[in-house]
């Protein structure tokens, strides 16, 4: 390893020549900061008296001159107005002259050792780049030098045998040489506080990032420091980096400061038409498509994926006519069950609350749709499949997974739907043989792509159930179902051109409804109807595996009724149905 | 231009000038009537469409259905029925009145006030192409603000004049523009 890094070293010198200021504006940079030499040296890894050749004409050349360039750099960041606060430094023990002179005093036995040594090429990738070693931390080679293969640490980092920070690292592995220090949870960290270290240094290089210096790359945040009373030695290493890990945190927040796209809606409509509800409520459902799109852009802020509205479609996502189908076969149950045991049996009918609005959460493709022969199926991507679906021995109590099919062979399907038989083909289940795919359109895929939009939506619902708000439901019902069926081919929604992702969906919300299924008839209680989205009738006392409520993980009872007492018992369960 | 391609296709990427895929898309905007004119309804439809208004039926006469008031009234009637040949005519006379009609309200509704419309533009498909001679073309999308030229160039059926419009759009795209003279698709909502 360390030839290599000797040979970015080397290329690390080939780069070109960072500008410096002028000789006596490092100097004085340096002064307005308060750093002594023997601080700037230290951290440089050279002596005193070199960094006072800089200051006086010569220059520094190699991976010195992009450290040294780095660091005026964030001294002028810092300290180029003179109106500036003189210091920021939060507990760096300020250098007077004085002191200054002491440690020139202190340093020449770690700076000549590091200057014999290549120790700018930094042999640890994931240490700082400036050594920041106080003297009496610094090892010598001896300490390290017995045998087995132990470096010392610039910086302490969590031990892996107790967490708490370590001097040294064995084989790569930051730990604690001395037994009584690693077993002892509340001992004080090895070594004494860092007292040189530049706090402007790290935090500096937060605020310019873009100096490509070589040894900056690549410092991985450290953990906190588990201990229930980190030493104040430890809270200044890693606190500025936890530092810099709480300002990215800081940004997010204000990302979703926006406030409730949907609350603001319905007071601004409840508003103009001075509290009618039913006033209100009309002018908001005729208003859902756009706002929906609105949210959607809104939502897709600063997210990974753009959303592509218009790709090319192949031919089976067309239309054949203007008021024809594709040819995507969405797998909508509609199931009844054959017969059912002898006696009579209550039935309840189930409604599975805001199917459409759970089914968002789906794997979605993001380009454009690419063409590929084979039975493979890439789980990052999705798209629809043309399959032969495999035998379904299972009709007598629990449906078909592509619904009822009449046609024989062939069909193209969603990925939704080819995921669930391949789910159920799976040694888990082992239900069915595994579908043969013939051919796919598909795209890579996320399944986060409407995550946000779905979450907004979810909770506006749960918190219009909770305040009884009826205006709102609606509102949201009409734009997650209303979103949905128009982002195909629709002349009602223009901005979206997916048919692709209205399959998917719709397909979802069956393969969800059908999973709901199973999961009744592995509790034990008997299946007797799966239909269209949302409805699912079974006997039995469903209340143990469903929760009955209006959230979008609970269920609704829609009906209660009786069949049986006859052996004709499926004919009386759909008469009793079809009201 | 140095940016234009000269021999699309060499290697076999496929695709369809950008314009193309523009008045494609201006088209599926333009709500034709969808029943073909070889069917009855289709064919009342268009002739309805031209013949409502003396304003209409002028308009068809300039856009090449030149036959008389006579036989027009007999088609409507249902006594004759056109040739083969004046079925094309009248669609293409149907499509470009009914282009030259909306072209106003699309434009509006494209330029929304100066906001301009966001485009998508879907690269030409290289899945045709060996792997050394394919680059990467990535999907861009590009605001327009002024459709004037585009719509006024599509209305009038004017090739050309599509052409030079949607490279004047184009040409912001910076300097990699050629790659996208040839798209699989390009698409926008009005």
């Amino acid at each position: 390893m360390s030839d290599f890094d000797a040979i970015d070293s080397l290329l690390a010198s080939l780069t070109p020549q960072p500008a410096l200021p002028e000789a006596e504006a490092r100097r004085d940079l340096r002064e307005r900061a308060g750093l002594s030499k023997a601080q700037v040296a230290r951290t440089l890894g050279v002596s005193p008296s070199t960094v006072t050749g800089w200051e006086t004409g010569r220059d520094p050349s190699g991976e010195l001159r992009a450290k040294y360039a780095y660091l005026l750099d964030g001294l002028a960041a810092r300290f180029a107005s003179p109106t500036s606060p003189a210091s920021p430094v939060s507990s760096a023990p300020l250098a007077s002259p004085d002191s200054a002179a002491a440690g020139e005093a202190a340093a020449p036995g770690p700076a000549g050792a590091q200057s014999t040594t290549p120790q700018p090429t930094d042999p640890t990738p994931d240490s700082t780049p400036s050594p920041t070693l106080s003297p009496d931390s610094t090892p010598s080679p001896a300490t390290g030098g017995d045998g087995d293969d132990v470096a010392a640490l610039a910086v302490p980092e969590p031990c892996v045998l107790c967490g708490r920070p370590a001097r040294h690292q064995v084989a790569g592995f930051p730990q604690h040489l001395d037994a009584a220090q690693c077993t002892a949870p509340n001992a004080p960290p090895a070594e004494p506080p860092v007292p040189t270290v530049p706090a402007e240094l790290p935090s500096s290089r937060t605020t310019a990032p873009a100096h490509p210096a070589p040894g900056t790359r690549a410092a991985p945040p450290a953990q906190p420091a588990p201990g229930p009373q980190p030493a104040p030695g430890v809270q200044a290493g890693a606190g500025v980096r936890t530092g810099a890990g709480a300002r990215r945190r800081r940004t997010v927040p204000v990302v979703e400061a926006s406030p409730d796209p949907v609350a603001a809606a319905v007071a601004e409509a409840l508003t103009r038409h001075e509290g009618d509800v039913e006033a209100a409520t009309a002018a908001l459902l005729k208003r859902a498509i756009p706002d929906a799109m609105a949210l959607l852009d809104d939502c897709r802020k600063g997210g990974r994926y753009a959303v592509v509205a218009h790709p090319w479609i192949p031919d089976v996502l067309r239309k054949q006519s203007a008021r024809g189908a594709d040819q995507i076969w969405e797998a909508r149950p509609k199931w009844t069950r054959p017969e059912l045991p002898e006696g009579r049996h209550e039935v309840t009918a189930l409604d599975i609350n805001g199917a459409y609005l759970s089914a968002l959460k789906t794997h979605l493709p993001l380009g454009q749709l690419e063409h590929t022969v084979g039975d493979v199926h890439d789980r990052r991507r999705a798209g629809v499949h043309l399959i032969t679906p495999p035998e379904w021995e299972h009709g007598a109590y629990l449906p078909n997974p592509i619904g009822n099919r009449d046609e024989p062979g062939p069909l193209w399907v969603t990925e939704p739907t080819l995921r669930l038989l391949l789910r159920l083909s799976g040694p888990k289940y082992a239900l069915c043989e595994p579908p043969e795919i013939h051919e796919s359109f598909t795209s890579g895929a996320t399944e986060n792509l409407l995550e946000k939009f779905r979450v907004v939506l979810k909770d506006a619902r749960d918190r219009a159930l909770a305040d009884g708000d009826e205006v709102t439901l609606e509102y949201v019902k009409a734009m997650y179902s209303k979103f949905v069926s128009t982002m195909g081919e629709s002349n009602y929604n223009r901005e979206l051109y997916r048919p692709d992702w209205m399959h998917l969906i719709r397909s979802q919300a069956f393969a969800n409804l059908w999973v709901k299924a199973l999961k009744a008839h592995d509790s034990g209680l008997a299946v007797v109807r799966v239909m269209g989205t949302d409805e699912l009738h079974v006997v039995g006392d469903w209340r143990r595996v469903f929760p009955e409520g209006r959230g979008v993980a609970e269920v609704k009872v829609k009906d209660v009724y009786s069949v049986g007492a006859a052996p004709e018992t499926p004919a009386a369960a759909g008469d009793a149905d079809e009201n | 231009m140095p940016q234009h391609t000269i021999e699309f296709g060499k290697f076999g990427a496929q695709g369809v000038k950008g314009h193309e895929a523009v008045a494609r898309q201006l088209d599926a905007l333009a709500d034709f009537i969808a029943s073909p004119v070889t069917t009855r309804r289709g064919l009342m439809a268009r002739l309805h469409y031209l013949t409502r208004t003396p304003h209409a039926r002028a308009a068809a006469r300039e856009a090449g259905l030149t036959v008389t008031d006579r036989t027009l009234r007999a088609w409507l009637a249902g006594a004759r029925n056109p040739t083969p040949h004046n079925l094309v005519r009248i669609d293409t006379a149907y499509r470009t009145v009914r282009r030259h009609n909306i072209a106003r309200y699309l434009l509006a509704r494209l330029n929304r006030r100066g906001r301009g419309t966001r485009v998508e533009i879907h690269p030409l498909d290289q899945s045709g192409v060996r792997p050394p001679h394919q680059r990467f073309v990535e999907f861009r999308t590009l605001n327009v603000r002024r459709w004037e030229a585009i719509v006024d160039a599509w209305a009038a059926g004017d090739d050309q004049a599509l052409d030079d419009a949607w490279t004047d759009q184009i040409i912001d795209l910076g300097s990699q523009w050629g790659q996208y003279e040839y798209v699989t698709n390009i698409g926008f909502a009005a």
